[in-house]
């Protein structure tokens, strides 16, 4: 550790294997406190394994997870999710068929009533939601509209506005521009700027070299299960990281 | 939190290059959404079909009638709704018939057993639940594939209910049950107005309740639900206790419409079930449902079915015209998903 404040996560020595494949063998990594972390690798290097225990889809198998200093464990993405890491997935963000409204608010459903007769307050989470995404840097048609009707990057908009909502300390982004066109990812690396700004730290998956030059403050190299390097993005180059991915050359 | 301040300039000039839509291309566009016209298919042929039959047949528009099958309708309304709530979770559930006979039995023993009506209504529903709760289990804990473990209850719970009652109904007359059956409120039978304050409960339930939101998102994409933190297998359980709840409700009007239990089961209902449910509106592959659309689409079987006998077509026909509603239901969905 350096410096004062904790990170606001840290990583020490996670493993996590399925059956036989030992997709983690190892890795070690932190996030310090409003900056945006990036994490690159080659497909197979066990960048999503690694987000996916830190958001308790996964457990893993050993190693250790710290939250602001301290020790956490999730048994549940719920549970991640009740201790403030929302996660932004690539593909598996949000139910089509259900409104941008219903996604935003899915599993967190604003009730009036007392159990088991509870009702959603249908009018307030529109209203929050309207409120939510009008605020965003892609122009999101209408919270009533559902998801499928909406272009990739109003998705990603939708996607990382309601991580954003439900924790303002900690978002982890897997490929949040993989999918997009180049106006789009520029409207997404918009609203993760503005995010940083208002104090949430990021961490992000990219494969997108140019995208980790421009957004992070903090890089992370993994190969093999491993992270096998780590610098502050301003030390290095694009060229430089992509030789660190493909194993070509390791850091002094 | 997030800034409220409005969108660089640069972005809106480039989104106002493309002329905003007039309000026939809105229009326009309403209509070609799929959302749209597969939730007009019920009401649209439920309108068409009472035109067609009322000029061929004088007596089919008469309020007798029309108050005859509605109250027809009672039983495959709610077998509709109950399979809706399996097929929203993007299942099925082939177990509804077998349920239905079985819980008419248990009904039965329990009004013999001089236990009383609410009773007997209790158990009817409870064995509905009992179903629903195995089903539920095999499908979302146990993880196997919703066809095979409602195949295999359908099987077990057909048997149980053969061996309980050796095959022979047993004749329930009841007065509270016959009035039911044949007495109004107001324009409406009982049975069909029961029936519809079922269905606006279940309409609450889906569109007003966390519950039915994460019904529909479990069935329109499981691993995002699961990433939301949702409990993928206890909410499939709630969709498949819902449907055998129901079941094991029409066994009650079952029972009011026929006079006596019914041990065999007629798989029929079935298909009809799941032709009202794509009929009206909801998604083979999950996640898109309400509840008045497969209501209207067993309305509108029911109609269809007394249309064509009264203008002189044999029953025979009835599981083939079912048959070709589904399979045409589910050809036009085929490219969803």
């Amino acid at each position: 550790m350096d410096g004062a404040t904790p990170h606001k996560i840290e990583v020490r020595d996670l493993t996590k294997s399925f059956g036989s494949v030992e997709a983690l063998k190892g890795a070690s990594l932190y996030a310090r406190p409003g900056e945006v972390t990036a994490i690159v690798g080659d497909n197979g290097a066990g960048k999503s394994t690694l987000i996916k225990c830190l958001a308790g889809y996964h457990a893993p198998d050993s190693g250790e997870v710290l939250m602001d200093g301290e020790p956490v464990r999730f048994a549940s993405p719920l549970a991640a999710r009740h201790a403030g890491i929302e996660t932004v997935y690539q593909d598996l963000a949000l139910a089509d068929q259900l409104t941008v409204w219903q996604n935003i608010f899915l599993n967190r459903e604003l009730t009036r009533g007392v159990p088991p007769f509870r009702t959603s307050r249908r009018a307030e989470m529109r209203r929050q939601a309207h409120e939510l995404v009008s605020g965003l840097a892609v122009n999101v048609p209408g919270v009533t509209k559902t998801v499928k009707r909406l272009s990739g990057g109003q998705r990603q908009a939708v996607a990382i506005a309601r991580a954003v909502m439900w924790s303002n300390q900690f978002v982890i982004m897997d490929e949040p521009t993989a999918a997009l066109g180049l106006r789009e990812t520029a409207q997404v690396e918009d609203l993760i700027r503005r995010i940083v700004d208002a104090g949430t730290t990021v961490l992000i998956i990219s494969h997108n070299f140019e995208q980790v030059m421009r957004l992070s403050q903090q890089v992370w190299v993994m190969r093999g299960g491993r992270v096998v390097n780590g610098e502050r993005t301003s030390d290095v180059t694009g060229v430089e990281l992509v030789a660190q991915v493909t194993g070509a050359s390791t850091f002094a | 939190m997030l800034g409220s301040a409005p969108a660089p300039a640069l972005d809106r000039s480039v989104d106002q290059l493309a002329a905003p839509p007039t309000r026939l291309q809105r229009v326009l566009r309403t209509a070609r959404l799929e959302e749209t016209w597969t939730r007009a298919t019920a009401p649209t042929a439920l309108v068409v079909a009472m035109i067609v039959f009322s000029l061929i047949s004088p007596n089919f528009a008469t309020w007798h009638n029309v108050n005859a099958m509605l109250a027809d309708a009672a039983i495959p309304v709610l077998l509709a709704m109950g399979m809706t709530f399996a097929v929203m979770l993007a299942g099925i559930d082939l177990s509804m018939a077998a349920t239905l006979a079985l819980a008419s039995v248990v009904f039965g023993l329990g009004y013999q057993a001089g236990w009383g009506l609410p009773v007997s209504c209790l158990l009817a529903v409870g064995v509905g639940v009992v179903v629903g709760l195995a089903n539920g289990f095999f499908v979302g804990r146990v993880r196997i594939p919703d066809m095979i473990v409602t195949l295999g209850t359908m099987g077990l719970v057909q048997g149980i209910g053969l061996v309980v009652s050796k095959g022979i109904p047993v004749p329930v007359a009841d007065d509270t049950l016959r009035a039911i059956a044949s007495q109004s409120a107001g324009p409406l039978r009982y049975n069909i107005l029961i029936v519809l304050v079922i269905g606006v409960l279940l309409h609450v339930l889906l569109t007003h309740t966390a519950v039915g939101t994460h019904l529909l998102a479990v069935g329109d994409n499981m691993d995002a639900s699961k990433a939301m933190g949702l409990r993928v297998p206890r909410i499939k359980l709630a969709g498949y206790v819902i449907g055998g709840a129901l079941a094991g409700t029409a066994a009650i009007f079952l029972v009011l419409y026929v006079g006596s239990t019914q041990p065999a089961t007629n798989t029929d209902y079935v298909m009809k079930a799941v032709a009202a449910t794509v009929l009206g509106g909801t998604s083979l592959f999950g996640g898109r449902a309400t509840v008045w659309g497969p209501m209207l689409g067993a309305i509108l079987l029911t109609v269809v079915q007394t249309g064509l006998t009264m203008v002189g077509v044999e029953a025979f026909y009835e599981p083939a015209v079912v048959g070709i509603v589904v399979l045409a239901a589910a050809t036009l969905m085929r490219g969803r998903k």
